[in-house]
């Protein structure tokens, strides 16, 4: 490829020849080695699993309308199904959705670039994805199991239900599907930018996924081991956790946490971004703040190693470690504050479109703001001695698994539709969707914080045994299931609108957001090799160059005003 | 200042009464913790409605009509020193807010050094609450105005103790002896209509099955109450005589199997002591052998020469050494009762086996008096 003058604008012509219609038939798509289609392999099976995982919490809500035990499902059932939700959910749904399912789809053409740096290795990220999710399916088949997500030990190595084994092979192998995207994402960014496309030029969701990736390849080793020594502990009986055999249960929650407190990382740093990417092109503002938020994603990455132990503050572990982790988690805090404060910046002076990626974006803000602050009574000591593993915990994590990866994960969504299908969805039935969403989210999680303070455990199958509080308690859990039931409703209604956009949706334009960065400068959908030239960059936030283009009916960015590309543009007005 | 922490005190649930976010507060440590938590409450507060007043307001002032991008002037692309400064101030709030869950900790930390003892086993899913004088109690009865050491310890999986009212908590975990202490000041006494008041106790480590029975009371007594409540309950086995002890010990005794043993032949995670699967009841089967155990009756196990004299013998083993016999289609897993139940209690338990038809499926005697 040839780098042709850089102000003539990129092709961005609707073409019938594009990566869904370049080859056709099955094995097109299943051998496929095209990141946009691995991309939305990795969309459709992600969000198949979270329908299930959905399901399953259903069936936890409803069960939970009822204080006392219920007939049509036992204790036993009950715990299964909260473990299944949880490790659907984490091993299946939260950890790829942002990474391997539009982070595959976006970072290529992000970047500038034709395709990951090893297409072959992306490929078999996926098929090792599938043969995980085989796995989880078959440790269903085979007993399942009911050890909560987390598999602490003893509990994992002597409970009855035969799944236990087949599922932690399941996450042994999701983990080295996860550190394969991770290391393509890192070779690529650091080989594969375009002329121009230098570190600080990166569009800030690029940032967010390197971020994550270093998470990946460093963290998910050690869950791999981990799980590992959990399965031959209980099929060897091999004393390692379970000190009947002459090993220590909490060298488990070590091992485990040292993993999954990354992994929380994993989850929300690639949903940071895509904020940042939604809320400055909807606002069609400079985003504020770019180096503060793109080095708040590494010292995000960074701290993310140092603060496992907070998750143990009841352990048993030492007093002076529990302090320890105490003064570094705090750390943690302020990279997310500064994030906060830079969006709400951005919207300051932007000019703002209520779109439904937008509204995702500022229902994250608040959600956010919500699940980060609620981390201060966790990260706090002698609040954290009360509140561990009670519904306050379950609250705050909700907020900040779903209320903001997954809110993030479906705005980003609704923000690359077009590009990915070619397909408008419908705007009003998308800010439906998002509104019955929001609203349910907080009745379903906000009325827990109070379960939780008021002192309700977690993973209670019944709570009309608690004297003095299962009245109080049974109405924030009807308000909770009830929000959980508006949820759903919400999720429905999107998914209908979205199906129905692919076959009746309106051709979507190149540039529907008015966005600045590359992805928005070749067709939707794009074209097999992205783009036929390789482009130059500009400043990918700088939306003085974006106007509305009557004739396509969408935005264009006029690459003839961009200074950065032609040295005789007009000087730009309002930035500076 | 001053103003505000007064403010945080009478937000926070003064004893005996249960706020908003909190349940009453029953520990000399509870009103420290009450403070952090309010604390941090107005900090979360103050921040919200700071992002999502602005955040509206932003929305509002500039949102575009049409399709037309509008620019303003001023929209700067960064702007250091107010950067710096939201960077600082939270800083500075998250180090206070450190220090005073690190100060409240150190207390929560270090029981006092004349703490009065109490042993814990945790077990699934059960509690035993062990005193210094022999005496075993189901509930956990802590004198009031002393502080109290929790030494505990799991006999099978984690489990974690925790008490809302007095805000403390600790995983109680197998091979490992965990402390936890607190000091309630007010006995818990009765409630307005008369029943006895008590603070929960809770597992809150998720243990399996019956992971949310497993619950119990907590009652603080006065001084004088609780020395005579701990002489009793040491005592309480030898002070009935013989000949009662099955109707008068054995129900008291047999709530403590009663979660994996049921009366009226209802599977559960152990063998009912009733008739089940076309065996008599527990004692009969026993005693004629019959049972099945490692594929063979028993029979072959109980009777002279043999593993046991007499059926007797077997249960008391079973009591004592459950996993070493287990009786087909069912999994080693009941823990062990040594040191819990001395001679006289194994008495109750098999005199209340061998008269099982004279008391109901839960285990109370049906008529005010047996016939002797």
């Amino acid at each position: 490829m040839t780098t042709l003058d850089a102000t003539r604008p990129l092709d961005t012509r609707p073409s019938a020849d594009n990566y869904l219609t370049h080859s056709r038939g099955v094995l097109s798509w299943i051998l496929t080695l095209d990141h946009k289609r691995i991309g939305v392999m990795y969309l459709v099976s992600v969000l198949a699993s979270f329908l299930l995982g959905g399901v399953f919490a259903l069936l936890v809500r409803t069960k939970l309308l009822f204080p006392g035990e219920v007939s049509w499902m036992s204790a036993e059932a009950y715990n299964h199904f909260f473990t299944l939700h949880g490790a659907v959910m984490v091993f299946l749904v939260i950890i790829p959705s942002i990474p391997a399912a539009l982070g595959n789809f976006v970072l290529p053409i992000m970047l500038g670039a034709k395709d990951v740096a090893f297409p072959r290795l992306n490929l078999a990220s996926y098929w090792l994805w599938l043969l995980g999710a085989t796995c989880v399916v078959l440790s269903l088949l085979m007993g399942s199991f009911d050890t909560g997500w987390t598999f602490y030990t003893p509990y994992s190595t002597t409970t009855r239900f035969g799944g236990v084994v087949p599922v932690v092979t399941g996450a042994f192998i999701l983990g080295f599907s996860s550190i394969f995207t991770g290391m393509n994402f890192i070779v690529t960014v650091h080989k594969l930018r375009p002329p121009g496309m230098t570190w600080f030029r990166m569009p800030l969701f690029l940032w967010a996924l390197y971020s994550t990736a270093l998470i990946q390849i460093l963290a998910t080793p050690v869950l791999a081991i981990t799980l590992s020594l959990l399965a031959v502990e209980r099929i060897f009986h091999i004393g390692i956790f379970d000190p009947a055999w002459g090993g220590d249960p909490v060298l488990f929650q070590h091992f485990f946490w040292f993993y999954s407190h990354p992994a929380v990382y994993i989850m929300i740093v690639p949903g940071m971004g895509i904020i940042s990417e939604i809320i400055s092109v909807h606002a069609h503002r400079h985003i504020f703040g770019y180096r503060f938020i793109a080095f708040s994603s590494i010292a995000i990455a960074f701290f993310s190693f140092l603060v496992w132990g907070h998750h143990m503050y009841t352990s048993g572990q030492s007093g002076l470690m529990n302090v320890v982790f105490s003064a570094i988690t705090f750390s943690v805090a302020i990279p997310s504050a500064i994030k906060v404060f830079n969006w709400l910046a951005t919207l300051y002076k932007g000019s703002i479109s209520l779109t439904t990626p937008m509204l995702y974006a500022l229902a994250f803000l608040f959600l956010f703001t919500i699940g980060g602050l609620t981390g201060l009574y966790l990260g706090t000591l002698n609040t954290d001695i009360h509140l561990h593993d009670t519904y306050f915990v379950v609250a705050h994590f909700h907020y900040v698994m779903m209320g903001s990866a997954l809110i993030a994960m479906i705005g980003g969504m609704h923000h690359w539709w077009p590009k990915m299908t070619g397909r408008m969805y419908s705007e009003f039935w998308g800010r439906i969707g998002c509104t019955l969403v929001f609203i349910g989210f907080n009745l379903t999680f906000f009325t827990q914080f109070m379960l939780g303070s008021q002192g309700m455990p977690r993973r209670y199958y019944s709570y009309d045994q608690l004297p003095g509080m299962a009245e109080a308690f049974k109405t924030y859990h009807h308000i909770s299931t009830g929000g959980s039931y508006i949820m759903a409703l919400g999720f429905v209604i999107t998914a209908i609108y979205l199906i129905h956009s692919l076959y009746r949706g309106k051709p979507a334009p190149a540039n529907p957001w008015g966005g600045r960065s590359l992805e928005w400068q070749c067709p939707s959908p794009p074209p097999h090799d992205n783009f036929k030239v390789t482009p130059r960059v500009g400043d990918c936030y700088d939306f003085s160059v974006v106007r509305w283009d009557e004739a396509s009916n969408g935005y264009i960015v006029d690459r003839s005003l961009d200074p950065e590309l032609n040295p005789n543009a007009p000087k730009r007005k309002g930035h500076h | 200042m001053h103003a505000l922490l007064n403010s945080l005190a009478t937000a926070a649930p003064a004893s005996g009464h249960t706020s908003f976010w909190l349940p009453r507060s029953g520990s000399t440590t509870a009103p420290n913790v009450d403070f952090m938590f309010m604390a941090i409450t107005y900090v979360c507060y103050f921040f919200f409605v700071l992002v999502v007043v602005l955040m509206v307001a932003f929305v509002v002032r500039y949102r575009q009509k049409g399709t037309k991008l509008e620019f303003h002037e001023g929209a700067s692309e960064h702007n250091t020193p107010l950067e710096v400064t939201w960077t600082v101030i939270p800083v500075i709030i998250v180090v206070a807010i450190f220090f005073g869950g690190f100060k409240g900790y150190l207390t929560l930390a270090t029981p006092p050094a004349n703490a009065y003892q109490i042993d814990v086993v945790a077990k699934q899913w059960s509690w035993t609450f062990k005193y210094p004088n022999g005496a075993i109690s189901d509930d956990l009865v802590v004198p009031a105005g002393r502080p109290v050491k929790l030494v505990m310890r799991s006999d099978d999986v984690l489990h974690s103790l925790y008490i809302p009212d007095f805000r403390v908590k600790k995983d109680v975990v197998p091979a490992r002896y965990n402390v936890l202490w607190f000091q309630s000041d007010t006995p818990t006494g009765k409630r307005a209509d008369g029943t006895d008041d008590f603070h929960n106790l809770f597992c809150t480590e998720y243990c399996g099955k019956d992971h949310s029975r497993m619950n119990r009371k907590v009652i603080v007594k006065g001084e004088a109450d609780f020395a005579m409540w701990e002489k009793d309950q040491a005592e309480w086995l030898i002070k009935i005589p013989k000949d009662e002890l099955y109707f008068k010990a054995g129900p008291i005794l047999y709530a403590r199997c009663s979660s994996c043993h049921t009366l009226d032949g209802t599977p559960s995670t152990g063998p009912s002591w009733g008739p089940y699967n076309g065996l008599p009841a527990i004692w009969e089967r026993t005693e004629k052998g019959l049972t099945k155990v490692n594929g063979k009756p028993l029979s072959e196990l109980i009777g002279p020469g043999k593993e046991f004299e007499h059926a007797k013998g077997y249960i008391a083993n079973s009591i004592l050494q459950p996993n070493k016999h287990i009786v087909d289609g069912f999994a080693p897993g009941m823990p062990t009762f040594q040191g819990q139940l001395d001679d006289l209690g194994i008495d109750a338990l098999v005199g209340f086996m061998q008269h099982l038809n004279e008391f109901d499926s839960k285990g109370k005697l049906k008529a005010a008096q047996p016939a002797k």
